[in-house]
């Protein structure tokens, strides 16, 4: 079985969760004996492959990330251009692919970024089209103000796929009601994670994300305040960056916690390894959250983490505590009873852990081998 | 002969309130605050129209036709006496009315089913233990003599205590772990004391309970000749057969037929001429015991593990656990008879229950079972209720 994966971003270039995806699921794919050629667009740090059967394929360059919006770069009015350029370069790279090396079985493309390429490749190819949905507008929008432009990109490469994977049965309704696909046409794979191994605790809370409308980070602040006044030493991490960073700091002042709360910027993986090692929380408060692979990062470095209730990881793990997002008391609440009580945090710490050895990206790509096979 | 000798367990719990850190200390009346009286008052409600009012109008007429040679038992929890006194005291008058028949038999427990008989030294379970009799007396005029201890947990110095206190017989489970290959319808004695032991015949009780709607099951589907074969068939002295009395129409829905089942039981049993009913009391009176058992480590009728790990499973379990009994050293010298009652009610067992993390089946009946909406939640709001009751000490 031979696949022409379409991506944008892959380790150690990484924005955020699709190229934690892409790197799991490429290598997993790759043991299994699928031949993976990956494209994605050229970056400062080359991407490598160290299984024969996984090629990582730079075409062209692009400034735009998958979490970009058009309004907010200050590329503006190239935005859409870019997007287009790396579509129009990857389907003539992959069509001269197929000229040099042989045809492939299936094209499989990740989000809206790469929607054009694979319903044109799957036009001018006849290959079978699978696009998995790791977001959609309206969860990157927070639900407010969703873009047209991005819906209806979405909807033509959902419309135009033979199958869609959705990461999670939150995501795949999203898919069904929003965007008017057939439920039959959606199968659910949850994500994996490679563990990160535990380190010396502190009493660091932990907020990791970008910090948009998305992620809900203002929520975390506001707990911290609650959680300051009966855990006076305990410690908040914001770890990320964002457009909603000076906001944030600006929150943190009027909240009083500005000595408590430490803004990290953007991490290194290196760093995102070490900071979900040594905290004693992590809080996952998003407003909108089709999966949440950190959420089983940080379960894998032993914290026990509170996610919110709709995210796609709270359908399938067990271990961990769930709120409302917007119910900062509840979420404070469990902070504390978390930071208060030892055996709470050892137990969920350590069956959490346990859990977590379900979620491996071999299952995904199990999964996935399946959902090729039903299209071929 | 062989007798059948069935017993219902009858409880509810007192379910908690919602309780966050931040209600630690802010309360005044911890009574209304702690429980949860109307989520309790629908369930109790909800379970009686489903379960014990249509169940004990069964039984009654049952009892009627067979002239009294139809025999069962009961255990009723002081919790749940508490809820027929307070809701629904027709609900107690038609216990009454099967006690009447002269075919009904009450067994011992402690009032609030806790797990005192696990604490370090056993006085305030005997205090229960008394509570619970003097309950019976006040409402049956009666005197079990029979004791069953919080879902069947049993160890050597619990069957001490039991024989101790007068009682004849003792209940428990007929697992492996204390048997061996040897077999449950039996009469046994502790090594350590005189007292007669009824064993749970577990594959003919979990016929019934567990697996009587189980499609996948090669039992499926279950009805009252083909068990009754099943028990003709049994070989022993007597067949203990020890069901949650919710299993009818509660666990097992009206319309699994469980009511007609239990309808067309006691005339197929007796159809084998060599079966009758007991009570526990007649059970006891009539069969001596044919062997002994040594218990050191507590045995319960719980999970498939059929230990105290249901409730002691895990560090949250046992941390609130520890607290509840380091609690009830001060709360014992305060004198303070609100206090205690709270304290004890905080020790019904199905508070700890509810802090499980087991896995697999056991994980989906606890989960069942639950108000919260998993173990570390269940741990949260017992934990803080427990901080809280300790500050206000």
């Amino acid at each position: 079985m031979k696949i022409a994966m379409i991506g944008w971003e892959y380790p150690p270039f990484k924005a955020g969760g699709l190229a934690t995806h892409c790197h799991g699921i490429t290598h997993s794919l790759a043991g299994k004996g699928v031949k993976v050629d990956f494209y994605m667009p050229k970056t400062k740090q080359r991407s490598y492959s160290d299984n024969p059967n996984l090629r990582i394929i730079e075409v062209g360059e692009s400034d735009i990330f998958p979490y970009d919006r058009p309004d907010t770069k200050e590329l503006a009015g190239l935005f859409y251009d870019a997007v287009y350029r790396y579509n129009d370069i990857v389907v003539a790279k992959v069509q001269e692919n197929i000229k040099k090396y042989g045809n492939y079985n299936v094209i499989h493309c990740h989000d809206w970024l790469t929607m054009r390429a694979g319903v044109s490749l799957k036009e001018k190819t006849g290959l079978p089209l699978i696009i998995t949905v790791h977001s959609t507008e309206y969860d990157r929008a927070g639900w407010l103000y969703p873009n047209q432009w991005f819906i209806d990109l979405e909807r033509y490469g959902m419309e135009k796929a033979d199958k869609i994977i959705a990461v999670s049965h939150f995501t795949k309704r999203v898919i069904v009601e929003k965007y008017g696909i057939n439920p039959d046409k959606i199968e659910v794979v949850h994500n994996a994670v490679y563990p990160i191994p535990e380190g010396q605790k502190q009493e660091i809370v932990l907020f990791l994300g970008r910090l948009t409308i998305q992620k809900g980070a203002e929520f975390f602040l506001k707990a911290a305040q609650k959680v300051k006044e009966h855990e006076p030493d305990a410690r908040f991490v914001v770890a990320g960056a964002g457009d909603m960073l000076p906001r944030l700091i600006d929150q943190a002042i009027h909240l009083g916690i500005s000595d408590r709360v430490i803004f990290t910027g953007r991490l290194t993986e290196e760093e995102v390894k070490h900071i979900y090692s040594i905290s004693s929380v992590y809080v996952m408060p998003s407003v909108s959250e089709p999966f949440g692979i950190t959420a089983l990062e940080a379960i894998s470095a032993g914290t026990p983490t509170i996610v919110s209730k709709t995210a796609g990881v709270a359908e399938t793990f067990k271990n961990c505590l769930k709120v409302d997002f917007w119910d900062t008391d509840e979420m404070a609440n469990k902070i504390i009873s978390l930071l208060k009580y030892d055996p709470l945090r050892n137990t969920i710490a350590q069956e959490g852990k346990h859990e977590i050895n379900l979620f491996t990206w071999d299952r995904v790509a199990k999964q996935t081998i399946d959902v090729y096979n039903g299209v071929i | 002969m062989t007798s059948i000798c069935i017993y219902f367990e009858v409880h509810q719990p007192t379910r908690l309130n919602r309780f966050s850190v931040f209600n630690v200390g802010k309360n005044n009346d911890p009574l209304s605050t702690y429980f949860n009286h109307e989520l309790n008052y629908w369930i109790f409600e909800k379970v009686a129209k489903k379960c014990y009012i249509p169940t004990n109008k069964i039984l009654l007429n049952l009892i009627n036709e067979f002239d009294g040679n139809f025999r069962i038992s009961f255990s009723l929890t002081g919790t749940f006496v508490e809820y027929c006194e307070r809701y629904m005291p027709s609900l107690l008058d038609s216990f009454k009315d099967l006690f009447a028949t002269g075919a009904v038999d009450f067994i011992e427990e402690t009032y609030f089913h806790s797990l005192s008989s696990l604490f370090d030294d056993l006085d305030e379970f005997e205090e229960q233990v008394i509570m619970h009799n003097k309950m019976i007396k006040r409402i049956f005029n009666y005197k079990p003599r029979v004791f069953r201890n919080t879902e069947a947990i049993f160890d050597n110095r619990i069957a001490k205590k039991i024989s101790e206190l007068g009682y004849k017989g003792i209940l428990t489970e007929g697992t492996e772990k204390i048997l061996d290959w040897r077999s449950p319808n039996f009469i046994y004695k502790p090594v350590n004391t005189d007292i007669k032991v009824l064993l749970r015949n577990y594959t003919l009780s979990d016929d019934v309970g567990f697996r009587f709607s189980a499609r996948g099951w090669p039992g499926y589907p279950l009805t009252a000749d083909k068990y009754a074969y099943w028990l003709a068939s049994s070989e022993g002295d007597l067949i203990n057969l020890f069901i949650d009395y919710e299993t009818f129409g509660e666990h097992q829905w009206i319309e699994t037929g469980i009511f007609d089942f239990l309808d067309h039981l006691p005339r197929e049993v007796m159809k084998h001429h060599h079966l009758d009913f007991v009570t526990v009391s007649e059970a006891v009176e009539r069969y001596e015991p044919v062997g002994e058992i040594d218990v050191p480590w507590a045995i319960s009728w719980a999970d498939a593990d059929r230990d105290v790990s249901t409730w002691l499973g895990n560090n949250m379990q046992i941390a609130c656990f520890n607290e509840i009994k380091e609690i009830g050293k001060t709360i014992k010298q305060k004198k303070d008879r609100n206090l205690l009652y709270i304290w004890r009610l905080l020790q019904t067992s199905d508070h700890l229950y509810y802090l499980s993390t087991k896995g697999m089946e056991d994980g989906d009946v606890h989960a069942y079972f639950s108000p919260y909406s998993g173990p570390y939640e269940g741990f949260i709001n017992y934990m803080n209720i427990l901080q809280d009751l300790k500050q206000r000490i």
